[in-house]
């Protein structure tokens, strides 16, 4: 079930050329949550990064979500974002593991739920 | 384009928690992360290579074998808690995706389609490869048989304990009866 827009280039041009700074070790994922951080310094940065710190002037927002409002593949914003996050840029919080579930876990989940 | 509505945003002291909508083509995946998200649901494309692995430098991200795929995004925000709402295609191509994207994931709700149960043997297997608690619930379209829960059962040849129920996806409060049967089932296993 592919998007059928396999012709379209998946990275825009503007992002190929960017210079990405992409650390060795990468802890972003899917669900974690990105903001920007207090002192960042945001001038001077590549298109991407620059659409990617307006997205989250106004609070923040997990990775995922940040690729779908920015129109680029997960895989591209996670280095992004990981990368901005190694100058200090960003903050990220990293999801909590939730395959060994914490039963107060469950029990917001449930009564959050129920009580909708 | 780097435009979101700002009530969108949460709280960053959220616990985040993220759930898997998972059925093969059709069933009505969309549909349900519809009905239960806060946010209007999100596309966000992931890219593989024809070999089925994932796509994770951005060298090779524009060759000609790489394809992309879409997975819904929603989200509810509860109290303390924040579920994040996946909604995946269960083809069997889609293996090292699943890996990925269970990991860490609270638990799998597979959708059903009567009408064409076989299509749910590869999800079922995905879903079961990751090692991640779920449950069916079964998607009643307008022209889809009657066949007795315990059959549906046997059909999918699901274990004793795995809930079964039906749904309509496109509800919110059958929707999230879905998913509390799905997280009592979870919550029952921990403490058994
Ligand atoms: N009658 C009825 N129609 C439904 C229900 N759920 C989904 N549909 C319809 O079935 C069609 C497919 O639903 P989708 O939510 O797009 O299914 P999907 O699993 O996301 O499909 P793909 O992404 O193409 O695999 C849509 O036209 C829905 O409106 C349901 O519970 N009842
Ligand atoms: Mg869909």
């Amino acid at each position: 079930m592919t998007s059928g827009r396999q012709r379209r280039r998946v990275v825009p041009d503007y992002m190929a050329a960017a210079k990405l700074t992409v650390p060795e070790h990468i802890s972003v994922e899917r669900t974690t949550i990105v903001v920007v951080a207090p002192e960042a310094v945001t001038d001077g940065l590549d298109p991407p990064g620059s659409h990617l710190i307006a997205l989250l002037r106004e609070g923040p927002l997990s990775v995922y979500e940040c690729a779908a409002y920015l129109g680029l593949p997960y895989c591209v914003v996670r280095l992004l974002v990981a990368g901005l996050a190694e100058t200090g840029t960003l903050l990220t919080r990293a999801p909590l593991r939730a395959d060994a579930p914490d039963l107060e876990i469950l029990e917001l989940v449930l009564s959050g739920l129920r009580a909708l | 384009m780097a435009s979101a509505p700002s009530d969108t945003r949460i709280s960053t002291d959220h616990i985040p928690v993220k759930l898997i909508i998972a059925g093969p083509f059709g069933v009505g995946k969309t549909t349900m992360v519809d009905a239960l998200s806060e946010i209007k649901p999100l596309n966000t494309e992931e890219v593989l290579t024809q070999a089925g692995t994932l796509v994770d430098d951005l060298t090779g991200v524009n060759e000609k074998t790489t394809t992309t795929t879409a997975i819904d995004f929603g989200r509810l925000t509860l109290p303390g808690v924040v579920l994040y709402l996946f909604g995946a295609p269960g083809q069997a191509r889609f293996q090292v995706l699943w890996q990925e994207l269970a990991r860490g994931a609270l638990g799998v709700l597979v959708l059903a389609d009567t009408r064409r149960i076989d299509d749910s043997f590869a999800v079922l297997d995905l879903v079961e490869s990751t090692g991640v608690r779920y449950a069916v619930a079964v998607n009643n379209f307008p022209d889809s048989p009657e066949y007795p829960l315990e059959a549906v059962r046997q059909a999918l040849d699901l274990h004793p304990h795995t809930p079964l129920v039906v749904c309509d996806a496109r509800d919110p409060v059958s929707a999230r009866a879905s998913l509390i049967a799905l997280v009592e089932h979870i919550r029952e296993l921990m403490l058994t």
